[in-house]
């Protein structure tokens, strides 16, 4: 059964959750079939099954592994994760508006009544954000030493 | 909303399970073919005609081999690593066009004075027309299409940082630092490229998109978006780790990056998952900016419907093989990066030019220009870049070290000047 909904571009059926089935599905399929090759390629009675020593140990180019793996590592890695959640909210502030700005599939009304309050708003988030990136350009946030 | 055809499901699922698991064998197979033939070499050529059986015998020996779990790991975490690195990879595919579509109906408008009945009615009627329709898709009409895919690749991080840290190895944890650095560096021009083509469109349903570029003849987006397309698939490369930005695995100096502590069936679904990431971007490039399953009317040739469809779905793949194969040559013709250039390639090179063909698109549709003019502030943005890479000192281009002139007059073969 399908519900009818009201948007600012007319008429359009409502969410429904069925849309999704085929994508549930299939993800428990994908998901059968990666533990369960896992698992039968764990339980293959072909196989070699002779653990040494050497084979447990971490490789380290056939040396004997030197001190834990578990290192210290740099924190220009954290920067780049921080400067990542940054812009990728900030993306995904635009992608709303982008499907709704130009599309034909957004009303005329919509466009004339407020398209460009949208647009000036966009560049005016844009220009923020331009202002940071060369902040942290100048930082030197962006260079990797 | 399509009515959903348990029946149809069932035959997609294992039509496009089945579809993945040979195309990366035998995308293996053409990897080392054609690495064989640009090296002058012969290649795989023992198994079967021309070694056409080797995916076979290659998936075979992946099952048989010794499954060596090191007594270091992180055994929980270890064995996760594939299954998320490969389900991840598989889950993606449920939104791509694999062959004909027909894109969800836009939203009917009100007119004045129609009643609410009748409006429902219309609305029903428009439905049932769209239910009628075959699309080649698994889940057709999900009006959040492409970014279902990028949550998904987002993802992918975890199947590697999993496998990097749990394995417990020194090589495996840099290896996996850096693929983490460098997939969510590139995300983001990533999506950059993409919103410029989704505001021309006004959907992120990809049958939708396929559907803007065909209706009014061969508009592909790659006339109007250039400079996206190459933005595009330079971070498709650099997300899927192909050479020449497979830092993460660099077998050079790190083995086998985050899956070096990896045996058997275990390294089996992780390299599939590499491959099937491939196919993806691939498609994701046709559909994209190619045109689907559009070749300049010769589609629509063949009156019957079977044949057409069967036509399309062969003209989406042999695109999408075409721009495989091609990432196959572009391995073996740029070598690969150093970690401190592809840090600032992304940072400093990709992103500003995607936010200029952004902001160009937004004023070009904002003004109501032809869209023509987008192919040229792309290819302006694109030549200025050039140009200002090379007046401008940048860290992409010029060794760091500092590079000093021989003194003259030294024997001819000596490379190098003692200090004094």
């Amino acid at each position: 059964m399908m519900l009818p909904v009201q948007t600012p571009a007319g008429l359009e059926p409502a969410f429904e959750l069925s849309a999704y089935y085929p994508i549930l599905i299939y993800a428990a399929v994908v998901l059968l079939f990666a533990v369960g090759t896992l698992i039968m390629s764990h339980a293959l009675p072909l196989k070699p099954r002779k653990p040494t020593r050497v084979k447990l140990m971490p490789y380290e180019s056939g040396m004997d592994p030197v001190g834990t793996a578990r290192l210290q590592f740099d924190v220009k890695f954290a920067l780049v994760a921080i400067m990542f959640l940054i812009f990728d909210v900030e993306l995904l502030f635009l992608y709303p508006w982008a499907v709704i700005a130009f599309g034909a599939d957004s009303s005329e009304a919509w466009r004339t009544a407020l398209g460009g309050t949208a647009f000036w708003t966009v560049v005016v988030f844009l220009a923020v954000l331009a202002l940071a990136y060369y902040y942290e350009w100048r930082k030197g946030t962006f260079t990797w030493r | 909303m399509p009515v959903f055809d348990p029946t149809t499901t069932a035959i997609l699922i294992v039509v496009l399970l089945a579809g993945a698991l040979g195309l990366a064998g035998y995308l293996v197979l053409s990897e080392r073919k054609i690495a064989a033939w640009i090296q002058d070499r012969k290649g795989p050529n023992r198994v079967g005609p021309g070694g056409l059986f080797q995916p076979i015998a290659d998936g075979v020996k992946m099952f048989l081999k010794e499954e060596v779990i090191p007594a270091h790991v992180d055994k929980v975490f270890y064995l996760l690593a594939p299954i998320v690195s490969v389900s991840t990879a598989l889950l993606a595919l449920a939104v791509i066009p694999i062959g004909p579509t027909t894109p969800p109906p836009p939203p009917l408008p009100i007119p004045s004075g129609a009643t609410p009945a009748q409006l429902v009615d219309q609305l029903q009627r428009q439905q049932a027309e769209y239910q009628q329709q075959t699309s080649f898709v698994l889940a057709p009409g999900l009006d959040v299409g492409i970014l279902y895919v990028f949550a998904l690749g987002s993802l992918a991080v975890y199947g590697v940082i999993l496998a990097g840290w749990s394995s417990n190895s020194k090589y495996s944890l840099l290896g996996c630092l850096r693929a983490s650095a460098q997939i969510v560096s590139y995300e983001i021009p990533l999506g950059l490229a993409v919103l410029g083509v989704i505001l021309m469109t006004g959907s992120l349903n990809l049958e939708t998109i396929i559907a803007r570029q065909t209706e009014h003849g061969p508009y592909w987006f790659i006339l109007f978006q250039p400079l996206a397309l190459l933005l595009f698939m330079i971070s498709l490369y650099a997300e899927d780790n192909r050479l020449p930005f497979d830092l993460a695995e660099a077998e050079q100096e790190l083995v086998g990056g985050y899956h070096t502590e990896y045996s058997s069936m275990k390294l089996g679904l992780m390299l599939l998952a590499e491959y099937v990431h491939l196919v993806i971007s691939s498609f994701l490039v046709t559909v994209v900016f190619l045109g689907g399953w559009s070749l300049f009317g010769l589609e629509a040739l063949l009156g019957d419907t079977a044949l057409t469809a069967g036509l399309k779905v062969c003209i989406l793949c042999g695109k999408m093989l075409f721009l495989v194969l091609f990432a196959q040559v572009i391995r073996w013709t740029i070598p690969r990066f150093r970690f401190d250039q592809l840090m600032n390639l992304a940072w400093k090179v990709l992103i500003p030019l995607g936010l200029l063909n952004l902001a160009c698109v937004m004023v070009v549709l904002q003004w109501g220009l032809p869209w023509v003019t987008l192919t040229g502030t792309s290819l302006l943005l694109l030549v200025g870049a050039g140009y200002l890479s090379t007046r401008w000192q940048g860290s992409v281009s010029v060794p760091r070290r500092k590079v000093v002139p021989l003194p003259p007059g030294l024997p001819p073969g000596v490379t190098f000047a003692p200090q004094h």
